[in-house]
């Protein structure tokens, strides 16, 4: 099992968390911590950690593709969310 | 209109339909989409009637397959909407372009258990490729114009929007949104001469061709680029029609039912170039044995499929029409490719279907081959899901992709019939053939009325085994012989029930009666059922058995 941590950035919508959990849960991973935050935007800022087995970009791609997703990319150490700055 | 002059939702939705060139919607009313119904009356949007709305949703995604165009269906709120489910995800994965417009109860009683209340969004989450519901009357023309973007746009797929009834009734004043169009990926170039470089470097190269080429209305692009550079292809059920079958180097359809010379050519290959496919189980069967000697050049318009499944050397998110040209100028009349192009034609040639068989009882593939050869040049084939859907993919033959359809992802028994029925209100000069099991018809089979009412000249070539054939093949294979709930010898009459619906037709038995049977069917001016007695005894070959390599195909048994 692989931890990873992943910044999302979404249109506020009534539903967008539940597609977010939803692909989430039917790609594979589990989610052991959740922030979100509507920005002075108006959008959603979502910061998961995951866990799973298969490789994170199952996931990341698959959130990517979501139509009310701006913006995903995967958290590591080196890097610092450029999501957040877009 | 005059300047400010507000019409009631409902209206504006029949208007925004108008103005995306809609002229057909496949439906059925109810309470909470009664509005629309109403502004749909006497309205230049021509409405067909389903008896269903699963039907409904079927002949939406049978028009847009048949003709590319995006399909659109109606349905009213609470079973209406879930009725819907199963084709739209149907449509999800075959990547079908569909705007499904549900009626909604009023928003001040959503959340109370209303009648025909459900939560349809929430419903709507895993089976589309984005979904809406409308909450300000002011939302609603412009949600409509990005549903109809986003279902058309990238990879296609089906949008729902859920407008309930208060919105429908609202008065609004119908403004013509700023279209925003989706960009279109744009190839980066180093990738692509990287990949062309790949393609020099190769010498036992394969094109493996999904129904992305075809949905990216790039079948000229793709069969120049074969034609330039002679590499051999094969297509999945999806990309059928995308190479014109008597290309040099065609080996036809690959996988669980594939022809041996696809398999045997994609295991031997050593570069494997990947265009609008997405390594499907019923493709690869195990997957780590899947082209195992191949690098692999994965080409998709929708980026989470690189990589997906298998780890590509090159991925390009790409489109096609732009794509496949550049990589054509790249490499015409670069590639030495003569060994393995000869031995490609060695093994087409070794592992050629035998239509000879002997004995009275008609032989399911080699009828299906006399209809294709038969087939005028419009023609589009439908067809259900089972044995006569694998005979299909592996005996006809198919001009473009659009003139099979065929519920390839989802696989969904009862998709034909309703297919047809969209099929031929977008192509209505085409002759229309759904070729349907005993099983799969009955699916849906209240959608003869819907041909009945139009007058549609569907042609029904019925295949009857008494049997759930595909199951029972299976039971018999790999389930020693327990054949549970597969046997279907109480059908009613088909000829018959046909008959209530004023569809003529007949039961033919025997080898000798196929070529006039086929011939009374096409010919008859209207809709024609030829019911096809069959033997349960002939199963789908080859097979490449579950979890087995798709160089472990299993071969016919029966004689």
């Amino acid at each position: 099992m692989m931890k990873h941590t992943l910044f999302i950035v979404a249109k506020q919508r009534p539903e967008v968390l539940e597609r977010l959990l939803r692909v989430t849960r039917h790609r594979g991973f589990s989610i052991i911590n959740m922030q979100v935050h509507l920005n002075d935007e108006g959008l959603i800022e979502v910061n998961m950690q995951v866990q799973s087995a298969r490789a994170v970009t199952l996931l990341s791609n698959q959130l990517d593709k979501l139509i009310d997703v701006t913006c995903c990319e995967v958290l590591n150490n080196a890097n610092s969310a450029h999501c957040a700055n877009e | 209109m005059e300047a400010g002059m507000k019409i009631r939702g409902a209206d504006a939705v029949i208007k925004a339909l108008a103005a995306h060139g809609v002229t057909t919607v496949f439906g059925y009313p109810g309470g909470a989409i009664m509005p629309i119904y109403d502004a749909l009356y006497g309205s230049p949007v021509e409405h067909l009637l389903s008896r269903h709305e699963q039907g409904a949703a079927f002949a939406a995604v049978g028009y847009a397959r048949a003709s590319g165009k995006t399909g659109v269906c109606f349905a009213t709120s609470g079973p209406g909407a879930t009725n819907l489910i199963t084709s739209l995800a149907d449509a999800l994965l075959d990547s079908v372009p569909v705007v499904a417009i549900t009626g909604q109860v009023s928003t001040n009683v959503i959340g109370t258990d209303a009648f025909q209340e459900i939560d349809v969004l929430g419903m709507s989450l895993s089976c589309t490729k984005h979904s809406f519901m409308v909450t300000s009357v002011e939302d609603l023309v412009p949600t409509l114009y990005r549903a109809f973007e986003i279902a058309a746009s990238g990879r296609p797929g089906p949008v729902l929007v859920d407008i309930p009834k208060d919105i429908q009734l609202a008065a609004v004043q119908y403004q013509t949104p700023l279209q925003t169009v989706e960009p279109e990926p744009v190839s980066d170039n180093s990738l692509v001469a990287s990949a062309a470089q790949m393609i020099k470097a190769a010498k036992q190269p394969i094109l493996y061709i999904g129904g992305g080429v075809g949905m990216a209305g790039a079948v000229p692009q793709l069969r120049h680029f074969i034609d330039v550079t002679g590499i051999p292809s094969v297509a999945t059920l999806k990309g059928l029609g995308s190479v014109a079958h008597d290309t040099p180097g065609y080996l036809g359809m690959l996988g669980m039912h594939g022809a041996k010379a696809a398999n045997f050519a994609v295991q031997e290959s050593d570069l494997l170039i990947v265009a609008g496919a997405r390594f499907d189980d019923r493709v690869t069967g195990r997957l780590a044995s899947f082209a195992d000697k191949a690098k692999v050049i994965h080409l998709d318009i929708d980026a989470a499929e690189l990589g997906k499944l298998r780890q590509p050397d090159i991925a390009i998110t790409t489109e096609f029409k732009q794509l496949l040209p550049q990589l054509s100028q790249q490499l015409a009349g670069q590639l030495q490719l003569a060994p393995w192009q000869k031995h490609v034609t060695q093994l087409h040639q070794q592992h050629q279907f035998n239509y000879q068989h002997v004995g009275e009882l008609i032989y399911a593939p080699a009828m299906l081959r006399q209809l294709a050869d038969k087939l005028p040049e419009n023609n589009v084939v439908s067809c259900d899901v089972g044995q006569h859907q694998m005979w299909v993919a592996q005996h006809m033959w198919f001009r473009k992709p659009e003139d099979h359809l065929s519920s390839a992802g989802f696989g969904t028994m009862g998709f034909g019939l309703p297919a047809a029925i969209g099929a031929q209100v977008a192509r209505p000069d085409a002759t229309v053939v759904t070729v349907s099991g005993d099983g799969s018809f009955m699916m849906n089979v209240q959608e003869l009325t819907t041909i009945k009412r139009k007058k549609l000249p569907v042609k029904i070539l019925l295949l009857d085994n008494q049997k759930l054939g595909m199951v029972k093949q299976w039971q018999k294979l790999f389930f020693e012989e327990r054949y549970s709930e597969t046997d279907l010898s109480d059908n009613p009459d088909f000829v018959k029930m046909a008959s209530a619906f004023d569809i003529p037709g007949r039961t033919i038995f025997h080898a000798d009666e196929v070529a006039a049977g086929l011939d009374e069917m096409l010919n008859t001016t209207g809709p024609f059922m030829l019911h096809v007695a069959i033997d349960d005894a002939f199963n789908v070959w080859p097979l490449v058995p579950p979890g087995a390599s798709n160089s472990e195909m299993m071969d016919k048994q029966e004689k």
